[in-house]
């Protein structure tokens, strides 16, 4: 049997995750990496699509509290994940296959890091179980 | 005299409440009666299918059905009318997204008969038998519908050229439906026969919604004494109203009775769940974690209130059903 492979989908906001560093030259080691103009930008459908289309877990990279370069879309993510778990277990897919971070980080540096652990724990749960 | 168009009317995987609504148009329903030849309304009429069957292909100018696809015989009846019809519209919840027989996809199939035919209490059932789509009788074959996996929308199976959302829709929409397919009078193709606002854009507690709402709880309707002109969403209550359709007449809404979106998403959105967790989102007005959290716990069974009618259109639920069992 071949071993899994967790896909992950990771979305991360423009203004705090990678901005000193060169996005093609970030991105052509990060596989399934979405930078957005602000993680209030990632809408439901989005984190539902990327499901849909076969992710084993989404990761939101936002600000953190009180840094957002447009008010607070970071706060409106941060709610919406919490809603959007609510209702991701009812169609086979726990909680925790979504997660959000709320940090800092220029150099992007820490993407791959934190895609590498979502990926790991998302081993020891197994791949995705649809209804 | 030319000949009178052909009218079919049947109900799939549905309660008959669609075939209700189509006879509350009363009146109405006399004037359409006179101008068509209804071909098959098993409701209302004695009916055969083997004269449908001898008709030619395109010969019904509308086939009106309701109804969610969940056996062998709803998708063969469904495409059969396709085939013998010129327009197919897809009436009520059910055969537009699923309706409310759809949240059975939240269980299995397994799961759904275990109940029905073994564990519920008022079942006895000690052989544990339960209905097969062939059975041996004294030498007899009986057969019964395959039930599928799975709950389909009426689209997932057959091609469908017009939607009429509602469960079930009301009288005037159907009306004007049908006066609108028989006169040629029609929107482009995969339109829905109802109008393109949001429901909050007709809804008269409108007038009453806050500037700027701020949710901190929520309410189910029945644990308080909702104020019959204040929007429900600003009381905590949920409303599916921001990301449903209009045109039902805001019945629900006048006796004091939050929306719960049967008649779908507005124009050009796929899905009203996604639409609305977006808004419901938006609108609460609570900082931390454990805080967020908890509101959200206050929601009660928010899976079945967002997905009451959609469950088999859903971006997560939806499935592609094999075609091909008529013939
Ligand atoms: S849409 Fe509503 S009224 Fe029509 S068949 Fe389905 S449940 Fe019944
Ligand atoms: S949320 Fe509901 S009660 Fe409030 S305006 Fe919209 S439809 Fe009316």
């Amino acid at each position: 049997m071949e071993a899994y492979n967790p896909k992950v989908v990771c979305f991360s906001c423009n203004f705090g995750w990678g901005y000193l560093n060169n996005e093609e030259t970030l991105g052509a080691t990060i596989l399934n990496w979405i930078p957005v103009a602000c993680s209030g930008k990632i809408d439901t459908h989005h984190i539902l699509k990327a499901f849909k289309a076969g992710a084993d877990g989404v990761l939101i990279l936002g600000c953190p509290e009180g840094h957002c370069h447009f008010q607070d879309g970071n706060y409106q993510t941060r709610k919406k994940v919490c809603l959007i778990q609510k209702v991701l277990g009812a169609f086979g897919i726990e909680p925790e296959r979504l997660d959000m971070e709320m940090a800092i980080d220029p150099e992007g540096k820490k993407i791959p890091q934190l895609i590498a652990r979502m990926k790991n724990d998302l081993a020891k749960l197994g791949p995705v179980k649809r209804i | 005299m030319a000949e009178k168009p052909k009218i079919a009317i049947y109900g799939l995987g549905a309660c008959a409440g669609c075939d209700q609504a189509i006879i509350d148009l009363n009146e109405v329903m006399l004037q359409v009666a006179d101008a068509v030849d209804i071909v098959l309304w098993p409701l209302a009429m004695d009916f055969k299918y083997s004269r449908i069957q001898a008709m030619q292909d395109g010969e019904i100018a509308l086939s009106i059905l309701s109804g969610s696809v969940r056996n062998a015989d709803h998708q063969k009846m469904a495409e059969l009318l396709r085939k013998k019809s010129k327009i197919v519209l897809a009436m009520g919840a059910c055969a537009c997204f699923g309706g409310v027989s759809g949240l059975a996809n939240f269980c299995g199939k397994e799961d759904i008969f275990n109940w029905v035919y073994r564990n519920a209490p008022t079942v006895i059932n000690p052989t544990g038998c339960f209905p097969q789509p062939e059975t041996d009788l004294n030498g007899y074959k009986l057969t019964l519908p395959e039930f599928f996996e799975h709950v389909f929308t009426l689209d997932q199976v057959i091609d469908v050229d017009y939607y009429l959302p509602g469960c079930p829709p009301p009288p005037e929409l159907i009306g004007n439906a049908i006066v609108a397919t028989l006169a040629g009078d029609l929107p482009p193709k995969g339109s829905a026969l109802a109008p393109r606002k949001a429901l909050c854009d007709t809804c008269p507690r409108n007038l009453r919604k806050p500037n700027r709402m701020e949710i901190r709880s929520f309410r189910r309707i029945h644990e308080v004494e909702a104020d019959p002109d204040e929007c429900f969403l600003a009381a905590g209550i949920i409303c599916l109203g921001p990301a449903t359709r209009s045109g039902c007449g805001e019945t629900c809404i006048r006796i004091n009775v939050p929306c719960r979106g049967c008649f779908g998403p507005v124009p050009g959105v796929m899905e009203s769940a996604p639409k609305f967790l977006s808004t419901l989102s938006s609108l609460l007005v609570v900082e931390r974690d454990d805080e967020i959290k908890e509101a959200i716990d206050s929601i009660d069974d928010p899976v079945g209130y967002l997905y009451r009618f959609s469950q088999p259109s859903s971006i997560l639920g939806q499935k592609i059903a094999k075609k091909g069992l008529e013939n």
